[in-house]
């Protein structure tokens, strides 16, 4: 972890440990979610987990949402100037389809003391930019979106709470490949100018290599077993390093490891 | 991707318009059943004054809605049963949402309240009627008590179901950003249970007329209900037909409102093409 000593710690996560079904009559050994997993992450870093479905990934994004609590272990995230929350992003949008895009938008300074209305104002102009999405579409409801734009939005309604750090479970996965490649180009430069911090977790082992700067592979079980750190240099976008022989070596790498994963 | 929107969008159009020629000749059908329903009773019943003394006839009908409708009988027995419909409709759709939504914040009262809800909405509402209207007297308020009971349990009912259907994404996403209960409460589930309070406004408008008509026809001095009572006692079948349709205009116009309201309140969705 070189990059570690260059940028401030963002969260950090000892010893986790997670058992679904604790319940009366539940056997003691089978059921481990999460073991014993530690992860740090910084600002400005990128940090994606592999691995097949069930074996863990959402559970551990849940468990650092606090939507679960951990059965042992710590997750610590860092508080610095007051934003300390954390956005989640689903591959299921939560848009309120009763809510047009700005109403979506605008519950960031609803819900939450830290953001002003004004300083809302401003920012969803800033995103819409970033976005690439026209002005218009803040008066239109999700069910008149198409799906990137949905999930762009989707993007900004979490960043409206001005998080720390970004945890996307397969956010990209149910958009076609193109509008993938963009919202994921857009996704990896604001993680950078922005200086947040976010964990990824897909299947698509080109889509971690391509936007990722460290790819985990996750085992059934919830253990974290192959950190792959990925160096691209300063001037990568996750469009320009699709193709290039380093991507492919990469991503030979990391599949014939994720097989052996999978396998056992 | 701006092209691909453009063809789909022109195929839309033109299955569209073929959509709105289809729509005009159906408008042309809808009165045909009716049409066929009136000349058939014209048929059996024209010369023969014993079928059209038991069935009545079209021309009969006609002259008893010009008669009521010059005395006005007709609109003031209408407005009594529109006026107790409409007051038990609103009262047991205000109450019964209230309930039903605020049973989201407590299972434990939900469980509670559950075979009590059960009850009050499979006792047939003819069982009630006596004992309310020696509560309440035999004027306009034991009505509009009846509408009350036959709406407020499925009110209740449905806005409940509402509340705890709602989808998990938002309430997961509330969690995440740190929304406490009421906020939840009133940001998603009072909005997202919308669509079923509305689906239990359109059954109770049929619920409110059939309340505050039996409310009628077990004890009253006016409305549509004490009309056709006693129009039937004097074999007067042409008066109780037109009490039937009077009834059935003020359903179908009283549906038609909670359309409109439905359209207003649930602008956002639009058909997902």
């Amino acid at each position: 972890m070189s990059s570690a000593s260059a940028s401030p710690r963002v969260l950090s996560i000892n010893d986790l440990s997670f058992v679904y079904g604790t319940g009366v009559g539940a056997s003691s050994n089978e059921n481990w979610a999460i073991k014993d997993l530690s992860l740090s992450i910084n600002e400005g870093e990128i940090v994606s987990i592999l691995g097949a479905s069930g074996c863990g990934k959402s559970t551990l994004l849940n468990l650092i949402a606090r939507l679960l609590v951990p059965s042992s272990g710590k997750i610590q995230l860092t508080h610095h100037s007051g934003t300390q929350k954390i956005g989640y992003i689903f591959q299921d949008d939560a848009l309120f389809p009763w809510r047009t895009v700005e109403g979506n938008l605008m519950l960031a300074p609803t819900l939450s003391r830290d953001v002003s209305k004004e300083s809302a104002e401003q920012r969803i102009s800033q995103y819409l930019k970033t976005f690439h999405l026209d002005e218009d579409i803040r008066h239109k409801y999700p069910s008149e979106l198409s799906g990137g734009m949905r999930q762009r939005v989707s993007i900004i309604q979490s960043l409206m709470f001005n998080p720390q750090l970004l945890l996307l479970d397969e956010p990209f996965s149910a958009l076609d490949f193109y509008t993938k490649l963009r919202l994921e180009s857009e996704f990896h430069e604001l993680v950078k100018d922005q200086k947040k911090a976010a964990i990824l977790v897909t299947h698509d082992i080109e889509e971690a290599v391509a936007i990722s700067d460290r790819v985990f592979l996750m085992k059934k079980g919830g253990q974290l077993l192959h950190e792959f750190q990925i160096n691209f240099g300063a001037e990568r976008s996750p469009e320009n390093v699709r193709g290039t022989q380093l991507f492919a070596e990469i991503y030979k790498e990391i599949w014939s490891k994720l097989q052996e994963v999978i396998g056992e | 991707m701006s092209g691909d929107g453009l063809t789909s969008n022109s195929q839309f159009a033109s299955s569209n318009s073929r959509v709105c020629a289809s729509r005009r000749w159906e408008l042309l059908l809808y009165p045909v059943p009716l049409i066929v329903l009136v000349c058939v009773w014209h048929i059996l019943t024209v010369g023969n004054p014993q079928r059209q003394f038991i069935f009545s006839s079209p021309e009969q009908v006609l002259s008893a809605f010009v008669r009521l409708s010059m005395s006005g009988e007709l609109f003031r027995n209408a407005g009594v049963t529109i006026v107790e419909a409409i007051c038990g409709f609103i009262l047991g759709t205000v109450c019964g949402a209230f309930i039903g939504l605020a049973l989201w914040y407590s299972h434990l009262i939900a469980r509670i309240a559950r075979p009590y809800i059960t009850a009050l909405a499979t006792v047939p509402i003819f069982a009630l009627a006596p004992i309310v209207i020696v509560w309440f007297g035999i004027g306009i308020l034991s009505k509009i008590m009846l509408a009350f009971l036959s709406t407020v349990a499925v009110a209740i009912v449905q806005s409940y179901q509402g509340a705890m259907s709602v989808e998990t994404r938002y309430l997961r996403f509330m969690q995440v950003v740190g929304a406490s209960r009421s906020e939840i409460f009133r940001l998603v589930v009072v909005p997202s249970s919308l669509i079923w309070v509305i689906n239990a406004m359109k059954l109770n408008i049929g619920l409110a007329l059939l309340g505050a008509f039996i409310g009628e026809f077990i004890s009253a001095e006016e409305g549509l209900g004490y009309m056709m009572v006693k129009a039937s006692g004097l074999y007067d079948m042409a008066t109780v037909i037109v009490g039937i349709l009077a009834l059935v205009t003020i359903a179908l116009s009283l549906t038609a409102i909670i359309d409109q309201i439905e359209r207003r309140l649930l602008r956002w969705k639009k058909d997902q093409v």
